[in-house]
């Protein structure tokens, strides 16, 4: 741990051997994502003032609701708005760099991930240039993405020591746990971003969204009715909560913690809320990554990244903010108390990832062994405007509210897909 | 004399420059902020711009994506049906209460004061208190026909396609009724006594009274009431929201939650196009509202 921290804080020195000159008395807009845990909400807030305030620069921080970056983002955009650096998701940095809107900051990713021991490998590639119009305009600050939520203190009484490791399993193990008001199976179908994990349950049977040219829709298939029959069963088995075919963007959240699900996917916000809501309940949950399908396991992760718009008046200042917020001394110190994985190989030796939480342990699995945005998909604007639209969401919202049969199920899913690869020609 | 006419004339003219001057800056304004966004709106319906790119012309290109849209076709009937449903149960309801409060009796006061409280509660406050309601664990309505023993299952209301609509149109009523009463009850203290004095007098029984009286006095306060709630309705975006995101199924996909939808995949374009689908809509209703209007002022 002291080797990697010293390759760390040695790296970084070297990373910053030659900093830009700062505008002494300038001003510097920070977007920073609000998020689940306050204590890192006001790590960051502190951490970019007392950088300020070190460096001479006045800044202002403005922490934005996750939920709301899009809209506030796209008003900025327009209104030519923008702030000096700000937090975003990969799928909005995406859209937005395909016009052109951020700086390259590929020096900054290098010199980055260089002081830290190299970026991981599915980070490295959720990042790459070839996605985001030619350079890399975002640098990785954590990683999310979706853990299996178990009651092991149900389960395990039930003979179900270990996570499931199919998706066929995990019906299983919900149907044996089955006894409402609690649900074996507590997965969103709604219209919302909960819902697009059925894209990568699809995407588990050997379902695709496209083709490997990221051009065509490609949902219609064998392996697709593969996945549709499966949702079908459990779904006849009542094992889903009622009202999750409407859930919003904390249906399942809510679900767990009222004690109404035996399984959730989620980022891990839960757990932190059980931690102080309800500590028994977070005493008796277990965290695993997502299961497997017939065809593969897929298990997307989804990092956060920072950004500086080309409209920003103080381009090094926002350079040196983000190589500051990246140094060991203050990221450590965040990923105790965020919700995120690591992204750069020398973080897996911090405090948050030693094993002791489950959460955070999770997470680092996932950064090592997920999979990365889209796969086996192509992760471009045509797929990311087809979950935008929850196009499988609303497909299987038409074999279990409207009982379809698959095939027309999969033709409206397949036909609406095509029309938004259309676009994209 | 033609000098006096001249200059007559001339402070003619400067009485209406000056007029003109006191109103440019309305004008200014509204060009500002009515006109422009309008039209504006019309333009880029017609483009491909996104979020940070302008776009360039494309015709009825955004149109004829919409127009293959599901979510765009059930759109129009949910709208249409939730316009219609929930406006006509409004003007009931409104009717019926203010009718009732109309009546002398004691605490009248206190009674339409209470009567406006869905009214003056924020929105958001309104429908996730109605969705709270409507859970199908624990939700209030449930555990009332369940406790009760009216109806012994458990009803997802906002996950079945049979009654998520109903399920909105109720929740958008209960938010939208105090503006049809508070508006019909002052329609009828407008109307004079001695009408009804009168009609009593020719023999005519209550409902002889309403339709010859009442009606009539307040048939332009309806005209205008179902206008402007017609228009807010067809624009209302919190109800369908909060309750059920468009779902199950588009069962409840309305206009302004699909051009959210299109706002979020930042698709300017494609937004606009469905906030201007819904503009020869709402015109034939204001057209025909002021059509009815005037052959009242007639």
């Amino acid at each position: 741990m002291a080797g990697a921290a010293a390759l760390a804080t040695g790296g970084l020195r070297s990373a910053l051997a030659a900093p830009a000159v700062l505008k002494q008395g300038s001003k510097l807009t920070f977007w920073g994502g609000l998020i689940f845990s306050e204590g890192a909400n006001k790590l960051l807030a502190d951490a970019v003032n007392k950088w300020g305030a070190d460096n001479g620069i006045q800044t202002e921080v403005v922490m934005i609701n996750q939920n709301e970056t899009v809209q506030k983002v796209s008003a900025a955009v327009q209104s030519n708005s923008m702030p000096d650096v700000l937090d975003l998701s990969l799928d909005l940095l995406l859209v937005l760099s395909q016009q052109g809107v951020f700086l390259p900051v590929d020096d900054l990713f290098d010199s980055v991930g260089k002081a830290q021991g190299g970026w991981f490998a599915a980070v490295d590639k959720a990042s790459s240039p070839s996605l985001l119009g030619g350079s890399r305009t975002g640098i990785p600050f954590g990683v999310s993405g979706n853990l299996l939520l178990r009651r092991k203190d149900l389960l395990e009484p039930a003979g179900f020591k270990t996570a499931p490791t199919t998706w066929q399993e995990l019906v299983a193990e919900a149907v044996a746990v089955n006894k409402p008001p609690l649900f074996g199976l507590g997965l969103a179908l709604s219209n919302v971003g909960d819902g697009n994990l059925q894209v990568s349950v699809l995407q588990s049977f050997g379902g695709r969204i496209a083709d490997d040219a990221g051009k065509k829709a490609a949902i219609k298939s064998d392996a697709t009715k593969a996945y549709l029959q499966w949702l079908k069963d459990a779904w006849d088995k009542k094992i889903f909560p009622p009202g999750n075919t409407t859930w919003d963007g904390a249906g399942d959240n809510q679900a767990y913690l009222a004690g109404q699900a035996a399984f959730i996917a989620n980022t891990g916000s839960v757990g932190i809320a059980a931690k102080s809501q309800d500590p028994e309940l977070y005493d008796g949950t277990a965290y695993s990554s997502l299961p497997a399908g017939p065809k593969q396991k897929i298990s997307p992760l989804q990092p956060q990244l920072r950004a500086i718009p080309k409209t920003s008046q103080n381009p090094d200042a926002a350079k040196a903010l983000i190589e500051y917020l990246s140094q060991p001394d203050f990221i450590s110190a965040y990923y105790e108390t965020a919700i995120y994985g690591p992204v750069l190989q020398a973080q897996t030796q911090f405090k948050a990832f030693d094993g002791s939480n489950p959460i955070h342990a999770g997470l680092l699995d996932l950064v090592k062994n997920g999979t990365a945005p889209g796969y086996p998909d192509v992760y471009n604007t045509a797929y990311a405007d087809t979950a935008n639209n929850f196009i499988i969401p609303k497909m299987a919202q038409r074999v279990v509210i409207d009982n379809w049969d698959f095939d027309r199920a999969m033709d409206e899913a397949q036909t609406q897909a095509q029309s938004i690869y259309d676009k994209y020609k | 004399m033609s000098i006096l006419s001249k200059s007559r004339m001339s402070g003619g003219a400067k009485q209406s420059l000056f007029a003109y001057l006191l109103i440019a800056p309305v004008v200014a304004l509204l060009l500002g902020l009515v006109a422009y966004p309008f039209f504006y709106a019309i333009y880029i319906s017609f483009t491909n711009a996104v979020v940070g790119n302008p776009g360039h012309w494309i015709g009825f290109g955004n149109f004829e994506y919409l127009s293959h849209n599901p979510a765009f076709l059930n759109s129009i009937s949910n709208t249409i049906f939730l316009v219609i449903v929930s406006d006509g149960l409004k003007l009931a309801v409104g009717l019926g209460l203010a009718l009732l409060v109309n009546q002398r009796f004691v605490g009248r006061g206190i009674v339409r004061s209470f009567l406006m409280l869905p009214w003056a509660m924020p929105a958001f406050v309104v429908f996730l208190t109605w969705r709270l309601l409507y859970q199908p664990i624990g939700g209030g309505i449930n555990l009332v026909l369940t406790g009760t023993g009216i109806y012994p299952q458990i009803v997802d209301w906002l996950g079945q396609r049979s009654t998520a609509m109903p399920a909105v149109v109720v929740a958008t009523v209960w938010r939208g009724f105090p503006f049809w009463f508070v508006s019909l009850l002052a329609a009828l203290q407008s109307i004079p006594g001695e009408l009804y004095e009168a009609a009593r007098v020719d023999g005519a029984n209550a409902w002889q009274r309403f339709w010859a009286v009442t009606f009539p006095g307040i048939r332009p306060v309806i005209i205008v009431t179902t206008l402007l709630s017609s228009i807010w309705t067809a624009n209302s975006f919190e109800n369908v929201w909060l309750l059920t995101q468009g779902g199950p199924s588009d069962a409840t996909m309305v206009f302004p939650v699909l051009a959210y939808f299109g706002m979020q995949t930042q698709r300017l374009g494609e937004a606009a196009a469905v906030s201007v689908a819904t503009l020869p809509i709402l015109a034939i209703l204001v057209i025909v509202a002021t059509s009815l209007m005037h052959q009242d002022d007639e």
